[in-house]
């Protein structure tokens, strides 16, 4: 039965992330006609506005037809792995997307590792340490950290780590695995930094609220030893903290785009920027519906945490 | 059971909410005197270029030989308004929404709560990039776009807080004496709601700062060679090994006017809090 | 202590604390002071107070659980251990000599933690979870496969058992219970009462018992220590405390709890609050408030002493009162008053067969509850949690819309608030008011008392000058500048007041009071129910009295509708139905109120 409870909740899930998919593909497409000037003056960039070049776009776009055909028209070349031809660089949009998501993906696993690792421990200290002197050093640190703009962060390492003492290489993605992770590491921190005083913030929060509860106090009076009932609010905060994860994944996301610049890396980050500057609208639709995937398969990653995490959700009971 | 013990007063960092408003003074006043103060600060030395602190130029210059001292006092002028602007219009905007959706609730409350679900899944900063990218960038449509994507949070929040008064006794009360629909949302519940929006406008405030800084720094904020923080960074992240003042000047100022709008965020919603709690 | 008690005088008592102290350092309050007590092995001790008397602190105290931010000082000694400075051996003590049930069954349980699961994790080491949890659920009479249930799919009552089996796991000497069924519905609170005593019995616990109850201490326990401002005023035998008291606090105490079993003319009560501990330093905490008090009473604070009368030492009893000894006869109890018959006249309210189903619910709230309100007449709703009687009021008042049935509102049809025109809303809005039950939040705490009060009187067409406020005020029994105050520094039964004063603001001809005293102390409940007896004689108002207290209702109501699963099971009139109960569930309601006798639980 909870099989089946668990499997329907998914379900419905699923159902809202396929609506949602639905929803911003139809925004991804509309920033076609969002571009300021003609939709066709938009697709041909700065190529000669000849017969030849036109035709083709009249044949690949179908810009004669009414836009609910466009738009299907675009969906299902999109669904086929056809994401269009950039403008920018006349090179399969899809071909220049395959080259640069693994440096996005390890950069954005790389920082979330380390933010994990180094937020949610954090946040437990101060929650236990609540008050006194390491809590304010934490809960400061942390305020300080979801404030700094990862490009801000990234450049001031430079300044100290790669410029200043020369631990680091300023710039470049590096060869073989440990020099990539090296050549990583002060990309990953700057991105992580955020991430941290989040983490931080949410994992404390949660805690507090959980060790203020009257089943804390029951099972401390009932002899339970520290470490079990610590135990007890800890599995208690793993759904808030699960919630802020999804959040600051998908915020990494975003600051992924800051920091391949800063450190002028070759990523999916850096190209959209380079696509959005230049205008090159089939390459910006299609990282933007990369993007919203990415974003969609984290938050469904969340919602099964979920139904792992909380029997109540796995039962559909009501939360008291 | 709510009330049986005294409410414990708990204490916070005051240092750190007192370091907090003095930034946010000085940034205000770099804000509204800079032109007064500064007068000079984009007047460019290509003679002189980029150099190190010197005697006359604390902080060195950036590559077109202006004061990077200066460049920072008026950056504020570039960095507050915008940022203001954000929270103030979404919060605006969030309680014209939010007030009535908790309130009425229904069909329509469902429908701005999907859309604000669905605009809270996608980070700001990616949509503001591609949108005021595709638009054209400028700070002005910056600014605009700010407002419209952090909108929904503000919603949230403010339906949030209704939907927690909407059901108290008063407010019930207030029904039964025939009070209208405008008045209990005015004058009955707003007051309730007032303190948890103005703590949340803070914290949008920060993160707008951050948001336009970022815009700024990837070039679809201001035009380039505008005395703004973010700006300055992306004009002279070449020259670091030059001048790495030109970059760590305006990034401090970032960070610590956004962790100064934060810390004192997040100390008015503990209060809020504490106040809720000793009721 | 001076005081010894049946069980073994030679014996080291299970508990013995001396001279407790509780302070919050960063206010610099003290919340309760010079409290000192003990607890024979196997013996049953009830500390009874209301809010603000410091019971629950002082337990916490002994227990070393204080809540972050207080702090307490004074010796405890915990079977011959000396624990008060000894933070490991209080460790060491929790589960296996000293264990603690918590008040609320909703929130004392882990809630991503499968019940039996909790219960092994209280078992001292070596035991074996799989013979000894099943042994303990059925101690508590719970079979053995609610072990593997979440505790969101338990009821209260379960709850409640599975804490009680988890705070026993570890075998513990000493039970301390604090309010382990305030929470829970009268029928339920009467079976886990009577099983944490039989539990008790058979295991030869020691038991402290926190309540703020007296007939329940009585019903429940061999002793009784009534606490008051942070102080002790009483102790002694459960039957000889009942029978004669000697502080008046606890006559007043026991006066102001309203008895079930008759109605009175006039219910006892206090006037004013209770005192912070501070506020009654140096003096003795009840002076202002008591009748008997001399000016001794407020030069210093009276001590406990040993009870003597007329050159008698009262055996085991203790009292705070400098008179103890020269208090007073009690008035003997007052008869009891026959309630009004029915009026014969056109009924304010008339409901006819209302029903109410909430989504996702598996009963109805209300599956088709017809009643009547005559003028004047007070009607009271009884029932426990879940019988559909705040729904009905709900409907009444227009706050909740019903799904079938009719509601006629001084004739005119008000089942349906949202198809009503203007004029109408108003009419019915000016004919039927209705008070809540939460003090705390009945009141804007964004708004002051006056303009509350003045916004009431302009809504209800009514002239709100300073004098038509002061008016109002005074008919509550407020003073005139209490209009400037906010509700955040007022008492509970002030707030309440407040409240009254806003729904009879336009004279409505019907009150809908839901459960308007359950929230209040008893001494503060009296004062309200008298206030709303003489505004119902004053504005000849009818009432619509919800409540699950029959000792309450018995006080105010003419005529009984008794619902049960929303419907309504008995009806008449209000002393036809206490005294010769027809439906076996009103009967098992009236068996669930405490009577204050030794074999109430048996």
């Amino acid at each position: 039965m909870a099989g089946r409870d668990r499997g329907l909740f998914l379900l419905r899930r699923f159902a809202g992330t396929v609506v949602v998919v639905a929803l911003l593909s139809v925004g991804m497409f509309g920033l076609l006609y969002l571009a300021p000037g003609s939709v066709q003056q938009t697709l041909l960039g700065t190529r000669p506005a000849t017969l030849e070049t036109i035709a083709a776009i009249q044949a690949r776009y179908h810009l004669d037809e009414p836009l609910p055909a466009q738009y299907l028209r675009w969906l299902g070349g999109v669904l086929h792995g056809d994401l269009g031809t950039s403008v920018r660089t006349g090179m399969p949009v899809a071909d220049m997307i395959g080259q640069r998501l693994p440096l996005t993906l390890a950069l954005v696993g790389y920082g979330a590792l380390l933010a994990l690792l180094v937020g949610v421990p954090l946040g437990v200290v101060g929650a236990l340490r609540r008050g006194r002197a390491a809590d304010r050093l934490v809960v400061t640190a942390g305020v300080v950290g979801l404030s700094a703009p990862p490009f801000a962060v990234g450049l001031l390492l430079l300044v100290v780590f790669a410029a200043g003492l020369g631990w680091f290489p300023v710039y470049g993605t590096g060869e073989g695995l440990a020099d990539q992770a090296w050549h990583l590491t002060l990309p990953a921190v700057a991105l992580a930094v955020g991430a941290v005083g989040m983490f931080v913030r949410f994992s404390r929060a949660a805690l507090i609220r959980e060790l203020d509860q009257d089943y804390v106090v029951f099972a401390r009076a009932r002899g339970l030893s520290g470490a079990a009932v610590i135990g007890y609010a800890l599995r208690n905060s793993l759904v808030p903290i699960l919630t802020a994860a999804g959040l600051i994944v998908t915020g990494m996301l975003a600051g992924t785009v800051l920091v391949e610049v800063t450190f002028a890396l070759p990523g999916l980050g850096s190209l959209l920027v380079d696509s959005v500057t230049f205008k090159d609208v089939p390459a910006v639709q299609a990282l933007g519906l990369l993007f919203t995937l990415l974003i969609v398969a984290v938050n469904l990653l969340v919602d099964i945490g979920y139904s792992v995490a909380d029997p109540r959700v796995r039962f559909g009971g009501r939360t008291s | 059971m709510r009330g049986r013990f005294p409410a414990v007063a708990r204490r916070r960092p005051q240092v750190a909410v007192a370091g907090a408003l003095a930034v946010l003074l000085a940034v205000a006043v770099a804000a509204v005197l800079s032109p007064w103060l500064v007068p000079g600060a984009t007047d460019q030395d290509l003679v002189l270029g980029i150099t190190g602190p010197v005697p006359g130029h604390p902080l060195g210059t950036d590559d077109l030989g202006r004061d990077v001292l200066e460049l920072l006092v008026a950056g504020a002028r570039t960095a507050v308004p915008g940022a203001l602007c954000v929270a103030a219009g979404s919060m605006l905007i969030g309680n014209l929404i939010g007030l009535p959706a908790g309130y009425f609730g229904g069909w329509a409350d469902a429908l701005a709560m999907r859309w604000a679900d669905l605009m809270f899944s996608l980070p700001a900063l990616l949509v503001a990039i591609v949108v005021a990218g595709v638009l054209g960038g400028g700070y002005g449509l910056a600014v605009a776009v700010l407002v419209v994507l952090f909108a929904p949070t503000d919603t949230r929040v403010v339906r949030g807080a209704v939907l927690e008064q909407r059901h108290r006794p008063y407010v019930e009360a207030a029904l039964l004496k025939n009070l209208s629909a405008w008045r209990i949302m005015t004058r009955q519940i707003w007051p309730n709601i007032a303190s948890v929006t103005l703590a949340n406008g803070f914290l949008n405030f920060a993160y707008a700062l951050v948001s336009l800084a970022s815009l700024s720094f990837l070039g679809l904020g201001v035009p380039a060679g505008s005395p703004d923080w973010g700006r300055t960074l992306a004009d002279n992240r070449a020259q670091l090994l030059v001048n790495p003042w030109a970059v760590v000047a305006p990034g401090l100022a970032i960070i610590l006017t956004a962790a100064a709008l934060n810390i004192v965020g997040d100390w008015l919603h503990e209060r809020v809090d504490r106040r809720g709690r000793a009721r | 202590m001076k005081e010894s008690t049946g069980t073994g005088a030679t014996a080291e008592p299970a508990i013995r604390v001396e001279g407790i102290k509780v302070r919050q350092p960063s206010t610099g309050r003290t919340l309760l002071s010079e409290v000192s007590f003990e607890v024979a092995a196997g013996e049953s001790v009830a500390i009874v107070g209301e809010s603000g008397s410091g019971k629950s602190l002082t337990v916490r105290a002994m227990l070393g659980l204080l809540p972050q931010g207080l702090e307490a000082t004074g010796q405890v000694r915990i079977a011959g251990e000396r624990v008060d400075d000894d933070p490991r051996a209080r460790r060491r003590q929790r589960g296996g000599v000293v264990s603690l049930l918590m008040q609320d069954p909703f929130t004392l349980l882990n809630p991503l933690r499968r019940a039996g699961r909790q219960i092994a994790d209280g078992l001292p080491k070596g035991a074996d979870a799989a013979v000894e949890v099943p042994r303990l659920l059925a101690e508590v009479g719970l079979p053995a496969n609610v072990a593997g249930r979440y505790p969101f799919q338990l009821s209260g009552g379960m709850r409640q058992r599975i804490g009680l089996a988890a705070a026993l796991a570890g075998g513990p000497r000493v039970l301390v219970a604090d309010e382990p069924t305030t929470a829970l519905d009268a029928t339920t609170q009467r079976e886990v009462l009577s099983l944490i005593r039989r539990v008790q019995r058979e295991r030869d616990m020691a038991f402290v018992l926190i309540t703020h109850d007296l007939r329940l201490a009585f019903s429940t326990c061999d002793r009784v220590m009534v606490m008051y401002a942070g102080r002790v005023m009483e102790t002694g035998s459960a039957a000889a405390v009942r029978h004669e008291q000697f502080h008046p606090y606890t006559r007043a105490l026991l006066a102001a709890e309203p008895p079930a079993d008759r109605r009175l003319a006039v219910i006892p009560s206090v006037p004013g609050a209770v005192p912070a501990h501070d506020a009654a330093a140096g003096r003795c905490g009840f002076a202002d408030r008591c009748s008997l008090a001399v000016p001794e009473c407020r030069t210093g604070v009276p001590e406990p002493r040993p009870v003597r009368v007329s050159g008698n030492v009262r055996e085991g009893r203790l009292s705070a009162c400098l008179r103890a000894a020269e208090l007073p006869a009690p008035p003997a109890p007052e008869p009891g008053v026959v309630s009004r018959p029915p009026v014969a006249a056109e009924p304010v309210l008339e409901v006819r067969d209302l029903r109410r189903w909430f989504a996702g619910s598996p009963h109805p709230a209300l599956a088709g509850v017809s009643l009547t309100v005559a003028p004047g007449e007070v009607v009271g709703v009884v029932g426990e949690s879940g019988s559909g009687k705040t729904t009905l009021a709900r409907c009444v008042a227009g706050l909740e819309r019903p799904d079938g049935g009719a509601i006629l509102l001084g004739g005119a049809d008000c089942s349906d608030y949202g198809r009503m025109g203007r004029a109408a809303v108003r009419q019915a809005r000016r004919i039927s008011q209705m008070i809540f039950q939460d003090p705390y939040s009945t009141l804007n705490p964004a708004r002051t008392v006056g303009a509350t009060l003045r916004e009431a009187l302009w809504a209800d067409g009514r002239p709100a000058g300073p004098d038509d406020l002061a008016r109002l005020l005074e008919s509550v029994g407020l003073a005139r500048d209490m209009a400037g105050m906010r509700p955040a520094g007022l008492s509970g039964g002030e707030r309440q007041r407040v409240a009254i004063a806003r729904a009879v603001a336009g004279e409505p001809r019907l009150l809908i009071c839901d459960e308007p005293v359950s929230a209040l102390d008893v001494s503060v409940q009296a004062q309200v129910l008298g206030l709303l007896a003489e505004l119902r004689e004053r504005l000849s108002m009818a009432m619509l009295f919800i409540t699950h207290d029959l000792a309450v209702v018995r006080q105010i109501a003419d005529r009984l509708y008794v619902l049960e699963s929303g419907t309504c099971v008995e009806t008449g009139l209000a002393d036809r139905v206490l005294d010769a109960p027809e439906h076996p569930y009103t009967r098992t309601l009236l068996a669930s109120v405490p009577d204050g006798s030794g074999d109430w639980l048996d």
